[in-house]
């Protein structure tokens, strides 16, 4: 995956658009960060617990026949983290503060999510051109794993709203 | 008294030129309840992003040390008006309604007025 540049430009682009974000973690659905903008959060740690939550949420929604995994949002005392589908091999994490409007951080996480999928996937196309053909054959199955103990500490940031 | 849905239902049959109406809460941004609006126009679009227009009013009134509510809020498009009405009472703080109209049919006044009373019946 060489989109890195152009998914973190994609990062930076959806803070600036949203400023109640207090950070945006692009990794792969194996728990390896891609493009990460998270002062204050530790991206490696957050990049794993992403892809564990994410495991159980993809389980989840087959279990209950919801289809595949499209999002997952958890509230904290102090805020929210919202993970999108960012294409089949990649997600999108945001945090944002308990002020946050989640009406506006789904629409633009989905939004981001969408594009960050097509500039991996036109990445991977780009790294491959003699084997484009046989592209989608491409198994995402996320991994699921034990949940590590990698302790991310988010601080409450003192949002002004 | 009367539910979201009935409440939404009746905004849109009962107020000329009405298109589009949801119940909003601005602590989320999520509309609880929407009806009507079109495929150019996504109400939980709108919802968002008047969220953010309430949200800004009732900063700047605080900066300003303003004591008084918000009741309602008119936005005024060249071929549309939109209708914001702020919830008080009975578990609707924290909500808004909001209302579309098409301006060549809508009678502004009028509207106003029946929003006001749709929203003093609504329990959420």
């Amino acid at each position: 995956m060489a989109a890195e540049a152009e998914v973190l430009d994609e990062l930076h682009r959806l803070r600036a658009r949203v400023p109640q974000l207090t950070g945006a973690l692009a990794a792969s659905v194996d728990g390896l960060v891609l493009a990460q903008d998270t002062p204050g959060v530790e991206p490696e740690g957050l990049a794993a617990l992403t892809a564990a939550a994410l495991g159980v949420a993809v389980r989840m929604a087959d279990a209950t026949r919801q289809g595949d995994f499209r999002e997952l949002l958890v509230r904290g005392e102090y805020g929210y983290v919202a993970t999108y589908a960012a294409g089949p091999s990649v997600v999108l994490t945001l945090l944002a503060g308990d002020r946050a409007n989640v009406g506006r951080l789904h629409l633009e996480g989905r939004r981001s999510g969408t594009r960050i999928g097509a500039l991996v996937e036109a990445a991977a196309v780009e790294a491959q051109p003699t084997t484009a053909a046989r592209l989608p054959a491409k198994p995402a199955v996320p991994r699921t794993r034990t949940a590590r103990t990698a302790r991310t500490t988010t601080e409450p940031t003192g949002e002004s709203r | 008294m009367t539910n979201t849905e009935t409440a939404l239902k009746e905004a849109l049959a009962s107020i000329e030129g009405a298109t589009g109406a949801a119940l909003v809460d601005y602590t989320s941004g999520m509309a609880l309840g929407t009806i009507g609006g079109s495929k150019g126009f996504d109400l939980n679009v709108a919802a968002a992003g008047n969220t953010d227009v309430v949200r800004a009013k009732i900063r700047t009134m605080e900066h300003l040390g303003l004591k008084g509510e918000i009741e309602d809020i008119l936005i005024t498009l060249s071929d549309q008006y939109h209708l914001i009405r702020l919830m008080k009472g009975r578990g609707g703080n924290g909500l808004f309604l909001y209302l579309v109209l098409d301006a060549k049919r809508a009678n502004l006044a009028m509207a106003r007025h029946q929003l006001k009373r749709i929203e003093a019946d609504l329990e959420v």
